[in-house]
């Protein structure tokens, strides 16, 4: 059995709690990394080959690299807790069973960028997470933990939990600023990037709970320790959550090499009822299908790249055989369509298209060049608009279809 | 500066300037629908899709900023075809009700399906439906389901009246354009959104189903509202003169002049036209008052206002000029006054109320071309009466006949019993104008004059500077260009043949008045000059 | 009542210390208009034309932009909901065990179409996307609370425990 590291408490009552933290090591990290240069703990995340865990993948300490030396005015953290890529919870655990953990790693990355003030942006839904978060927040400041002079190191950090209001573009990170600065979330033009000019016009970082978490574990026991946790371009472990047609779903955390078989057979049980495997989803319902033959892939960023689909915000949706893959599609397809933020045409107009014609094809009235049309579009439009919204919806677009299209020949035939 | 290639060809612009306005610069269209460049860039239709350097994958030009050596595509297959996915996403949910829209022949959507669309239609299912036909305020008017969403209307109202009434609602295919419930477009500047949008939906309510724009001229001009002399456009309708009810100005448009009004015009101005094609105007000379008038003819009508103006002493005799006619116009009024060695002569009226004016574009002054009448010298002579003391004085009889240009002094600050007391008291007034109005009706000799747009010309603004406008329709009836009527009776002085064309007038005044030394129509080009300080 | 007819929108004096405390906590006050939102909707139940105008004062925005954000977000209840939301998760994983059908046992029980608030306020029932608790699938959130691995009993539980 691997080990665990961020899950390493889950199961023990009050784990939430700051004394529960510290007891199993808690903020041993922080103590650490007050007693480094800021720069030295950039050196390390890049080091540790940490690589986003919200979706994009990118290398953290690349990103966090990407802020103006020297710059005069504020820098800010941003923590991703919009969590809403559909079958994804991971960052919903990380809230309510290790808050502290989430905070540690906070303020540590915080001291690295030279922010003072930090956000948390979590999504509306999420009120009971909310609530456990913020009690930790609370129990930090009277600890000394955060606010002014923390550990009589001299860095100051405040911290704010801001709660969204039903949107998952805001998930996207320049949604999530606008939202956070009081918008709608309509996702900002790049360039300029968060890094040189993100919330309210200052440098800033913004990075998902789970990224943050694993923070104070390379401070602590060393970059070379996380990076060989994982494969040679992406270190440590990740959480996997486990949906859909599966013994046990949950969340599973596991060094990133593990095979997309292994997770689903051996770690949740298989499928159910002596059913067969029909497709997998393995990174949140934007990356593309895999079928049950395609299973065999390490569960790292550059892995699932290489089979063509995306590692994404790693929610693993497991289908058996009696799933319908053309109604699977138009319930992606309707998630998408409801979810754009409308404010740029291709997406805007063609998130809509599809979902009709997916519904349509449902409903017994396909067309026989809907398909192709869908294809198409889905083609056409991919690498167009503002933000990778899109471009998620593209990879179940193309791969329902692609993968089963008899099925869905069988609809319009009918 | 910054050089960079575009289609192979080499082009040298400014830091900071995008690949649109770059490829402007060679004469090479991106097509475009959300960028303009008075507003922030909004990045939203993704239509102006260009190839840079060996990126495979198309990037928008109006956010890519040009940078030295850069290379840029904008004809490559891939951007074609991006082009025409991007004009297909921008229809799918159009109604296609181009027969009923007023923007036919001047939408982008047009204009582009035919220059990057002709794709096969494909979309077989319901469109979305949104409000029709909704007056936003007293000008605009939406259609919400032509709309792009393309956020132009909504940035103007941000960043340049700095109002926000429009907003875009909801999200996804069913983002809505619009103004807060119960709220009305209202600013000033209002109308600007409709020139600015580029399908039909927004359009303008007066302008409303009046004339196909293929059957409008146009013609450069100023705008004559007040004295920041905006550069307009003049539409008119001449080629289907039963379409918009006779009326020949269709509309006036904003035309750019960066030191001006850059690309817009305030709702006054521009609906400030209508005196032109009103029942007010006046369309012949005319001699004796009320009932009694009779229309008389050019040849009767000049040695009649010269002998009138014999008849009397210099310092009988008050002038009123206008600081709404042209600087040729002016310039052979104070030629024939000096000439008659006149000494009341004015050109200011107090409005009733004074006028507003803001830090965007509108000025107190309602007046196109007060600073040219300062320039060209229509003040009171050494020992001359002002306005105010010319009226007092013709109640006192000492002035006894009045010649007064387009001023209706009824609505003036002046009390209106002493006006009326001091147009009763005169044996000799003289209104020269366009249109009739409260003093012209008390005239004994009514001259015609052409409205602006019926004659070439030019304005001072405020700041000085002079802007010409050009002749768009014919002058309505008999009525004259004020310089023309002014060039005649000074032939009926002996100041020799009237001057053939606006240009002569300016020429004349260009020689003789040292703040236009210099400056000639051609000097002026379509934007103006400043004159000497 | 005013002229529209709905109730007067205002907060008390404490309410609006705690609207200038949002306002002070960020770089910009405007960043605070979404927990102002959600405090006009906790107070006064769901979020109405007047609320927007009155918020606008207090951020001094025009309405229209109040009104693209009120617009855009789902949690924001533009017409008054029921004492309680049952938002049931509609998307792929709950799809797959059974949403349909505890959104039909639902709507059989409480009477009301998805949107619908049950003729005696108790109940506003509402079919939503991914609340991202996919593992306790099919799911719903009723009020603050998820609940999961739903049946048909665990559902008229649920509606029994509603006031
Ligand atoms: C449509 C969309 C939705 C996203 N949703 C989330 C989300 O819910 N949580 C998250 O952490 N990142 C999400 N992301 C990724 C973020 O844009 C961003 O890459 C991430 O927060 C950066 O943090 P990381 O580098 O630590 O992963 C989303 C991206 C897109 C395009
Ligand atoms: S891609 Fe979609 S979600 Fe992203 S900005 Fe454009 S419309 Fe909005
Ligand atoms: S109304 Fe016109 S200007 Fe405004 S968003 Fe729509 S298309 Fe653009
Ligand atoms: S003009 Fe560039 S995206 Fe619209
Ligand atoms: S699909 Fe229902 S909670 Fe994720």
């Amino acid at each position: 059995m691997a080990e665990k590291i961020l899950t390493r408490n889950f199961h023990l009552p009050g784990s939430h709690t700051l004394a529960l933290y510290r007891e199993t090591g808690g903020y041993a990290g922080l103590e650490k990394a007050l007693a480094m240069k800021p720069a030295e703990i950039t050196e390390a995340v890049k080091r540790s080959n940490l690589r986003g865990l919200g979706g994009a993948g990118f290398p953290t300490g690349v990103k966090w690299g990407f802020l103006p030396k020297g710059h005069p005015g504020p820098i800010y953290l941003v923590i991703n807790a919009d969590e809403g890529e559909p079958g994804t919870f991971k960052d919903r655990y990380l809230l309510e069973k290790d808050p502290h953990a989430l905070l540690e790693g906070m303020i540590i990355s915080a001291y690295a960028i030279g922010a003072h003030v930090a956000f948390v942006y979590i999504r509306g839904e999420y009120v009971q997470p909310w609530r456990i978060f913020s009690r930790a927040v609370a129990e930090a400041y009277e600890a000394g933990l955060l606010g002014k002079n923390i550990g009589s190191s001299g860095f100051d950090l405040d911290v704010i939990v801001h709660r969204g209001a039903g949107a998952y573009i805001c998930g996207e990170e320049t949604g999530l600023i606008s939202s956070l600065e009081g918008k709608k979330g309509w996702p900002k033009l790049k360039p300029p990037f968060p890094a040189i000019r993100g919330a309210f016009g200052a440098p800033t970082i913004v990075n998902n709970v789970e990224t943050i978490c694993h923070v104070p574990h390379i401070v602590r026991r060393g970059a070379e320790w996380f990076a060989s946790l994982g494969t040679k371009t992406q270190g440590g472990t990740r959480l996997y959550s486990v949906s859909g047609h599966v013994e046990r779903p949950g969340v599973y955390e596991l060094p990133v090499s593990v095979t997309l078989r292994e997770l689903v057979y051996e770690h949740a049980g298989g499928v159910p009822h002596g059913k067969r495997l029909k497709a997998v989803v393995p990174g949140g319902s934007s990356a593309a299908l895999l079928t049950a033959d395609e299973i065999d892939v390490t569960l790292d960023v550059d892995g699932l790249r290489n089979a063509g689909t995306m590692a994404g915000s790693a929610g693993v949706i497991v289908m058996d055989e009696t799933v319908s893959i053309p109604e699977a599609l138009m319930v992606v397809a309707r998630f998408y369509a409801h979810e754009s933020c409308g404010q740029c045409t291709p997406c805007r107009e063609s998130t809509g298209w599809i979902y009709k014609m997916t519904r349509r094809i449902i409903e017994g009235r396909g067309r026989k060049e809907d398909l192709d049309t869908i294809l198409d579009v889905a083609r056409r439009g991919a690498g167009t608009t503002i933000c990778a919204f899109f471009d998620g919806a593209v990879g179940p677009y193309i791969s329902y279809i692609e993968k089963f299209r008899h099925e869905f020949e069988a609809l319009i035939s009918k | 500066m910054v050089k960079l290639t575009i289609d192979g060809k080499e082009v040298e612009v400014r830091e900071g300037t995008n690949i649109i306005e770059a490829a402007r610069r060679l004469g090479i269209e991106v097509p475009h629908y959300c960028y303009h460049p008075g507003l922030s860039i909004a990045g939203q239709c993704r239509l102006c899709m260009v190839e840079l350097g060996n990126n495979p994958r198309p990037q928008i030009g109006c956010n890519t900023q040009v940078a030295e050596g850069m290379v840029v595509r904008t004809d490559t297959p891939k951007v074609l075809e991006t082009r025409q996915s991007i004009m297909e996403f921008h229809l799918i949910n159009h109604p296609l009700d181009c027969p009923v829209c007023d923007q036919a022949g001047e939408c982008w959507l047009q204009i582009y399906y035919m220059k990057h669309g002709l794709y096969e239609p494909r979309m077989v299912d319901e469109k979305v439906h949104k409000p029709k036909a909704v007056p936003l305020g007293s000008h605009v008017i939406l259609d919400a389901e032509r709309c792009i969403l393309c956020s132009r209307c909504v940035r103007f109202c941000d960043e340049i009246t700095g109002t926000g009434e429009l907003g875009i609602f909801d999200r996804g295919d069913h983002s809505e354009i619009g103004l807060f419930p119960g709220r009305e477009l209202a600013n000033p500047y209002s109308a600007n959104v409709i020139d600015i949008c580029p399908v039909g939906a927004l359009t303008d309510r007066d302008f409303r189903f009046a004339v196909r724009v293929w059957y409008l001229d146009t013609a450069k001009s100023i705008c004559p509202g007040c004295s920041r002399g905006c550069n307009i456009e003049v539409h008119v309708n001449v080629r289907r003169p039963h379409h918009n009810q006779g009326r020949r100005v269709a509309r006036l448009k904003p035309r750019f002049n960066a030191e001006v009004n850059r690309w817009w015009i305030c709702d006054a101005g521009r609906y400030g036209g209508k005196f032109v094609d009103d029942a007010s105007r006046l369309g012949a000379p005319a001699r004796g008052r009320g009932e009694a008038a009779i229309e008389v003819g050019w040849e009767e009508m000049i040695p009649l206002i010269a002998s009138q103006l014999r008849r009397y002493r210099p310092d009988e005799i008050g002038v009123l000029a206008s600081p709404n006619m042209a600087n040729e116009d002016l310039f052979l009024l104070r030629r024939l006054v000096d000439h008659l060695r006149l000494i009341h002569v004015d050109f200011r009226v107090p409005p009733r109320t004074p006028g507003d004016e803001d830090r965007i574009l509108i000025k107190a002054d309602k007046n196109a071309n007060t600073r040219g009448a300062e320039l060209i010298g229509l003040g009171p002579r050494p020992g001359g009466l002002d306005a105010h003391g010319m009226l007092r004085a013709a109640r006192e009889r000492r002035i006894k006949c009045l010649w007064v240009f387009h001023h209706d002094l009824l609505a003036s600050a002046w009390p209106e019993a002493e006006v009326g007391e001091a147009l009763r008291a005169v044996e000799c007034f003289i209104y020269q104008g366009s249109n009739s109005n409260g003093v012209s009706t008390a005239a004994h000799y009514v001259l015609p004059s052409a409205a602006w747009v019926e004659r070439d010309g030019t304005f001072t603004n405020f700041e000085g500077r002079v802007q010409r406008f050009w002749k768009a329709v014919d002058p309505l009836g008999l009525s004259l260009a004020d310089w023309e009527i002014l060039g005649r009776i000074g032939e009926a002085f002996g100041l020799g043949a009237p001057p053939a064309r606006a240009e002569d007038c300016f020429k004349a005044l260009a020689a003789s008045a040292a703040p236009f030394a210099g400056l000639s129509y051609r000097e002026l080009k379509d934007t103006g000059k400043v004159v000497a300080a | 009542m005013n002229a529209r007819g709905a109730v007067k929108v205002e907060f008390t004096p404490e309410q609006l210390v705690e609207v200038r405390r949002l306002q002070g906590l960020y770089p910009d006050r405007r960043a605070a208009l979404l927990p102002v939102l959600q405090l006009v909707q906790d107070v006064f139940g769901h979020i109405s034309l007047e609320a927007e105008e009155y918020v606008a004062g207090l951020f001094d925005l025009s309405p229209a932009h109040v009104h693209e954000v009120v617009t855009f977000y789902t949690l924001f209840f533009r017409e008054p909901k029921g004492r309680h939301v049952i938002s049931v998760c509609h998307n792929l994983t709950c799809h797959l065990l059974g949403a349909q059908q505890v959104l039909t046992h639902l709507k059989k029980r409480l009477g009301v179409e998805v949107g619908g608030t049950t003729p005696d306020g108790r109940v506003t029932l509402l079919s939503v996307e991914c609340l991202c608790a996919c593992e306790i699938a099919p799911m719903l959130q009723v009020d603050d609370r998820y609940e999961g691995n739903l049946s048909g009993e665990k559902v008229d539980r649920i509606l029994d425990g509603l006031a």
